[in-house]
């Protein structure tokens, strides 16, 4: 009755070690695609168990339908067995043709009932298909509105977008990182600042962008850039196909999921060692956090510097580090107080509310494992 | 559940009979329906086992057309119930205190296409069920599985009492021959179970096929069970045991005395089941018994009978089930903590605790 719980069997533990297990074998090889054919092979003698035909029933009421009934009126029995044999020939001649016209309806049946059935799988009932589109186009329009999509970016770089020496002043202080790669991808190239910096440098790079004029402009300065979506394009890499990977103000555009599933990527297709810097507005910084974060409309939401170092290391990359910079100009408190507690509460406020606007958080892909 | 009033002021009843359309030696529902009679007698009833059908070495079963002429208003019927047959249906209709004792149907789809009088039997059984439902006192489910679905059913009046089994049967020498068949090779798998689409011995094969592919090459199956019932299936089982050149390595033993069941869990390095339907699973219980780990997929009333006396797996993933059951092969330690776990449940249905909830939910 009181045996120690420790006695008790961790079945959850055993089942993930087995599925670790099963996966290195697939990955080696041994549970390969002879052996999957072999535990997929049908029972044979005949149809599929009706228990599993049940899991996809289309197929197998098509077949269904085309399987003929036989039956044998033949009796085995000893003695009376030729006369039960024409007892029941005899019988069915009687009824064939009523048994002929029920058969005939219901194939009628069973045939309609098919087509039917695959009619509503392909095509769902017309007030269905209307209420799934309506909703469809009302997602669609949701997902542009919440972002202001249709607010050109182009546009709007030009009114409220970075002046592009400063940016580029900003990018060079991880030139050294990137230094001697060979393939670094740039997320949300813009107008290729980044990129250009890389080329002066002799770093091989490019950059992915949604923003068809962006790319554009972008191509006129020679640069190599993708048209598409930053997480699809990631998923059609190879892994450990690129060396590095920068994307600044990026990741305040998407969704935490997202972000994640981009952290995700890019663990898998970045090399080992392989640095990876992230930037994006600083909301430590209150001027930013409650101001200008929200000057862009297609910010989706600030990611506090603690939360973003804590994705990655999440996620595995390893020697994360965050760094902040672009101090805010122009707007500040007076420090000029004679009181020396009043100059370092003053100073504190300074750097609360207008401290450095933008932050980088910088990780690498975990090294080879030396064996 | 209570006992219904009428009872109790009439009082015990004046004989306690059984009945089930088949009863044969050696599988669990027979078994159980003597173990109740020889306890029933001990407390001094008169009780018989009543069949439609004995099957040879049945020890004394009576026809059940004289439950017609000796049963007696305050004399109380069991009718255990798991599969159906016209009998039933007049049964229900005898003046005496009638109690459902339910040990699942097998659910028809197992057998449409497959073995159509099975699939008949099971469908009368399902519709049978609703109708006695008004014309029983008191319905016993064998498992809460089973309970449930009496309740959903329409069955009032409900109360779940296990299987009771005479654990003292299986304290025989285990039979030597079946001792010597089976082989020194590291990995023997068994399952016990009558050979039946609802138990998927397929699903074993191809483990098995796995097992032997990407764990042990000399792995072995034993499927243990009469294959009478459904030869269809039998035969289907046979020919996929010979498509994945598996004649030498799985064994269907065909029905095996008791001496012979001991030897083969006494032998097996596992026992597993990937069964999708149990109304309760007493091979399972008789594995842990008599200490082989138990590894089996969560079906019906499977989890409920193991309740951690083994390894439940969740999903059915062959693969998944055959690492698993060389995790149990392999590793001793994980081995010793299952047969103690398994020793532990298995007390749970210790013969005189089972007696006892028997006699007091049936109001003996």
């Amino acid at each position: 009755m009181n045996e120690p719980r420790s006695e008790r069997v961790d079945i959850d533990a055993v089942l993930a070690e087995v599925r670790e297990r099963i996966e290195r074998k697939r990955a080696s090889g041994v549970y390969g695609p002879e052996v999957e054919a072999a535990l997929r092979l049908p029972l044979p003698g005949g149809r599929p168990l009706f228990v599993e035909d049940l899991g996809d029933p289309l197929p197998a009421l098509r077949d269904a339908i085309e399987e003929r009934v036989e039956y044998d009126p033949r009796s085995r029995k000893p003695v009376y067995g030729r006369l039960i044999t024409l007892a029941r020939q005899v019988a069915i001649g009687l009824v064939r043709w009523w048994i002929a016209a029920k058969d005939e309806r219901q194939e009628r049946i069973d045939r309609l009932t098919l087509r039917a059935l695959l009619d509503l799988r392909d095509r769902p009932s017309p007030g269905f298909d209307e209420r799934l589109r309506k909703l469809e186009t009302e997602w669609a329009r949701y997902r542009r509105d919440v972002v202001a999509a249709d607010l050109h970016s182009v546009y709007f770089q030009a009114r409220f977008g970075g002046d592009e020496p400063v940016i580029r002043a900003q990018s060079e202080r991880f030139l050294d990182l990137f230094r001697g790669r060979k393939r670094v991808v740039d997320l949300g190239s813009g107008r290729g600042t980044f990129l250009q910096l890389m080329r002066d440098n002799g770093v091989g790079a490019y950059g992915v962008d949604l923003d068809e004029r962006m790319i554009a402009t972008a191509r006129e300065r020679g640069l190599e850039v993708v048209a598409g979506d930053a997480v699809e394009h990631l998923a059609t890499l190879a892994e450990a196909s690129v060396d590095g990977l920068y994307a600044r103000h990026l990741a305040e555009h998407i969704l935490p999921g997202e972000l994640v599933r981009v952290l995700r990527e890019c663990r898998r297709v970045l090399a080992p060692g392989s640095p990876i810097v992230f930037v994006t507005p600083n909301p430590r910084t209150l001027s930013v956090g409650a101001h200008t974060f929200w000057m862009d409309p297609g910010h989706v939401r600030p990611i506090p510097p603690d939360l973003f170092r804590f994705y990655l290391e999440v996620e595995g990359f390893e020697g994360v580090e965050l760094v902040t910079f672009a101090p805010t100009e122009g707007t500040a408190l007076s420090e000029d107080v004679g009181d020396e507690a009043m100059r370092s509460n003053v100073r504190l406020l300074n750097e609360t509310l207008f401290g450095d606007r933008d932050y980088a958080v910088i990780g690498r892909t975990p090294s080879a494992r030396a064996t | 559940m209570s006992v219904p009033k009428s009872w109790r002021f009439a009082g015990k009843p004046t004989a306690v009979h059984q009945f089930h359309p088949v009863l044969a030696p050696g599988d669990a529902m027979s078994n159980h329906v003597f173990a109740l009679r020889a306890r029933l007698r001990e407390w001094g009833y008169a009780s018989d086992a009543f069949a439609v059908e004995a099957k040879p070495g049945a020890p004394d079963v009576l026809s059940y057309r004289r439950l017609f002429r000796a049963l007696r208003p305050t004399d109380m019927l069991l009718l255990h119930f798991s599969i159906g047959h016209e009998v039933f249906d007049q049964l229900a209709k005898i003046e005496a205190r009638r109690v459902l004792v339910y040990h699942n149907v097998t659910p028809p789809e197992f057998f449409t296409g497959l073995n159509d009088h099975s699939a008949v039997h099971a469908r009368l059984g399902l519709r049978q069920l609703a109708g006695l439902a008004p014309r029983v006192d008191l319905a016993v489910g064998v498992s809460e599985y089973d309970s449930h679905d009496l309740g959903e059913i329409g069955f009032t009046n409900v109360a779940t009492v296990p299987i009771l089994i005479d654990w003292s049967t299986y304290d025989v020498e285990p039979d030597a021959s079946v001792l010597a068949s089976m082989t020194s090779r590291r990995t023997r798998i068994l399952f016990v179970g009558r050979i039946s689409p609802n138990k998927r011995q397929d699903e074993l094969i191809r483990m098995l096929a796995y097992y032997r592919a990407c764990i042990d090459k000399e792995a072995q199956l034993f499927l243990v069970g009469s294959f009478r019932d459904q030869p269809q299936y039998h035969a289907r089982c046979l020919a996929l045991r010979d498509a994945l050149g598996l004649q030498a390595d799985v064994t269907f033993t065909g029905p095996v005395p008791v001496a012979g069941l001991v030897a083969y869990y006494a032998r097996a390095s596992v026992f597993c089941s990937l069964s999708e339907h149990e109304g309760f699973g007493v091979p399972l219980l008789e594995a842990m018994r008599l200490r082989l780990p138990v590894v089996a997929y969560d079906a019906a009333a499977v989890g409920e009978t193991l309740d951690g006396g083994g390894i439940l797996l969740p999903r059915k993933d062959v693969a998944e089930a055959a690492e698993v059951c060389a995790a149990v092969v392999e590793d001793a330690a994980l081995r010793e903590r299952l047969v103690a776990a398994g020793e532990r449940r298995v007390r749970d249905f210790a013969s005189d605790a089972v007696a006892e909830r028997t006699r007091e939910v049936l109001g003996l």
